[in-house]
């Protein structure tokens, strides 16, 4: 071929042509602005809504449950229905002794409202007690000091941790670490500050606002006698957690005289299948993503080769001079395929600038993970400019096939 | 510089229709002929051959010692734009480009480089006195104008025939003469060979030959 895209005649005669219906032009470059930008907007704003919904299970071993205790709902054993029941310190070792699965089980209690002070400053916070398996599952984060350990639970030590908040509003910025602080009338050592990054919230209040002691120390100091309050298990990976309640229900109903059809004494709740709805939710908002952004760039080409179609039957007389006057028939197909590429280029690359002005703005209002990867714009513009090339290409096979005869006697 | 051996074309289809009947002519290096004939006879036909614009069946053309024959679009092309200058009855400019982009576009597919390209047109549009409409656009011109710059576009090449078909069928009878003054003073002066189909006698006679067709075949 003799002619070459780098030869300035070529872009100019692609303005020429491409500036001489400008409506036309403008309403194609437009389906295929519209088009990119859909898509690039669906990709990267779907990875930041699932970057915001999975921030709430962030720090949180996925594949637990939490088990809690109610009423009877059927009478047995000369338990009337409706009658209280709870999960005792015993429950809590049979479960972990009875159902190998479980590779981590904590038992926590919280009461609110406790005055909390160091003798000067005091605010009312939500006291939890929580057995050594608790930092396992709940995964919290540590600022300063330790969290509660096993010696801790097996002594019943005075110890506690503070949630940062807590912290904060007692201590300011010193380190509250070995300091002594009055919970409910009872002195604790500090031995930690913790919080936590998920937005779930167990027992009704998040890590930082809290106050953290032994469940033991718990137990004793709140007169809860054997009482453990709820259980949270962790499930070794690959097991569902709900498939273990019918273990779990056996072991308690046996303990606690609970009808084997009484399912609704236990309040079960598995947070692995709340993870998965998620899962599941964001697997079917990208597919809609990727249809409607598909959807919209197959109408954009579409657009592109009509639009070339049209240009190619406008321009029979000029292909047919062209070609008695010596352009080869490759010359006439880079003519009009160089013109679709170059709409489609522009278009294209405003449809992403603008998706990315879009997400930046988003990802200033709503939070991360708004952004359009380099590699998705490329990945979009590629296959725009594939997909455009061979949208032009029929039309201009349809302009090779211009016979100069017919073309010049055509007028 | 032109020679048709026993020249045979037929349109095929449902009743084939038997064009050109063992056509044999010569056309002579330096030579200015007309070819006249009425509209069916087959004239048409005979220059887009002369053109390689179309093939024949069977026969032989020779253009300046070349043999015309099966050739591929590629050859076709490249043979046209170095070999052959069209100028057409509806002079066929292209709207949107100017009088010098008209004129040096042949110059384009031969890979000619823009200001090369530009420069050559503008000396062969001042050959022609067009110096001062080199960039109007082909609407803003009239007609003898237009087909001054579909001369100069036809020269620009050095082509070894200029082919012409009725080009003066679009022009009043004072353009048309300055329009064949421009193709004598081409033959005489440049010895150019010059083919002009018509069916004009007056555009005949201004010719140093003229060949006649009638019914496809020459009388």
């Amino acid at each position: 071929m003799k002619t070459s895209i780098f030869d300035l005649e070529n872009w100019r005669e692609i303005g020429a042509t491409l500036s001489r219906n400008k409506t036309r032009t403008f309403l194609t470059a437009f389906g295929i602005f519209w088009g990119t930008a859909m898509l690039a907007m669906l990709l990267g704003g779907e990875k930041g809504l699932e970057h915001k919904l999975m921030s709430n299970f962030e720090g949180f071993a996925t594949n637990c449950a939490i088990i809690g205790s109610g009423r009877r709902t059927i009478s047995y054993e000369g338990f009337n229905k409706g009658s209280y029941w709870s999960i005792t310190t015993d429950d809590v070792e049979a479960l972990r002794n009875g159902i190998p699965e479980i590779d981590a089980i904590a038992a926590l209690y919280s009461v609110g409202g406790i005055s909390v002070t160091d003798g000067s400053t005091a605010t009312a916070s939500m006291v939890q007690g929580v057995s050594p398996d608790f930092p396992k599952i709940f995964l919290p984060v540590i600022y300063d000091g330790r969290f509660i350990n096993a010696s801790d639970e097996n002594a019943s030590h005075k110890v506690c941790v503070i949630g940062k908040q807590v912290s904060e509003k007692i201590y300011g910025t010193e380190s509250p670490v070995g300091q002594y602080l009055s919970v409910g009338g009872i002195y604790y050592r500090i031995v930690g500050v913790a919080g936590q990054t998920a937005e779930v919230q167990v027992g009704g209040a998040k890590i930082d606002e809290e106050v953290i002691i032994p469940m033991s120390a718990m137990r004793r100091n709140f007169n809860l006698g054997n009482s453990a309050g709820d259980v949270c298990i962790l499930v070794r990976q690959g097991i569902s957690p709900s498939s273990l309640q019918p273990r779990i229900e056996r072991i308690l109903g046996r303990a606690h005289h609970i009808h084997p059809d009484d399912h609704n004494a236990m309040f079960f709740f598995d947070i692995a299948e709340q993870f998965e709805m998620v899962e599941h939710l964001f697997a079917g908002v990208t597919l809609l993503a990727m249809f409607v952004g598909i959807s919209s760039l197959i109408a954009g080409i579409i657009g592109v080769g009509n639009i070339m179609w049209v240009i190619v039957k406008e321009r029979t007389n000029e292909i047919g001079i062209r070609r008695a006057i010596g352009a080869r028939p490759s010359d006439i197909v880079m003519q009009i395929l160089s013109e679709g590429v170059a709409l489609t280029v522009v278009a294209g690359l405003s449809g992403i600038v603008f998706s990315t002005i879009v997400l930046a703005a988003a990802a200033k209002m709503i939070g991360p993970g708004f952004d359009l990867q380099l590699s998705t714009a490329l990945g979009i513009m590629v296959t725009f400019v594939i997909l455009g090339t061979l949208a032009g290409l029929i039309p201009s096979l349809k302009a090779m096939k211009i016979k100069p005869i017919e073309a010049i006697n055509d007028k | 510089m032109i020679t048709l051996k026993d020249i045979n074309k037929t349109y095929p289809g449902a009743a084939p229709l038997h064009v050109l009947k063992d056509i044999s002519l010569n056309i002579g290096r330096g030579e200015l002929v007309s070819i006249m004939g009425a509209s069916g006879s087959g004239k048409s036909t005979l220059l887009n051959i002369l053109g390689i614009l179309d093939g024949y069946d069977s026969g032989e053309y020779w253009l300046d010692g070349k043999l015309i024959k099966n050739l591929s679009e590629n050859r076709a092309a490249d043979l046209r734009n170095r070999m052959i200058g069209f100028v057409f009855q509806s002079f066929n400019l292209i709207s949107y480009k100017d009088a010098a982009d008209n004129v040096a576009l042949p110059l384009f597919y031969q890979g000619v480089g823009r200001r090369k390209r530009r420069a050559l047109a503008m000396e062969q549009l001042e050959k022609l006195g067009l110096a001062d409409r080199a960039h109007h656009l082909p609407g803003e011109l009239s007609g003898g104008q237009k087909q001054r710059v579909a001369i100069a576009r036809s020269l620009i090449t050095r082509p070894s025939i200029i082919l012409a078909d009725e080009p003066t069928g679009a022009l009043d009878s004072r353009t048309s003469k300055e329009v064949m003054q421009i193709f004598r003073d081409l033959n005489s002066q440049q010895g150019m060979t010059i083919a002009i189909v018509t069916h004009d006698p007056g555009v005949g006679e201004q010719t140093n030959r003229i060949i006649r067709i009638s019914d496809g075949r020459i009388v």
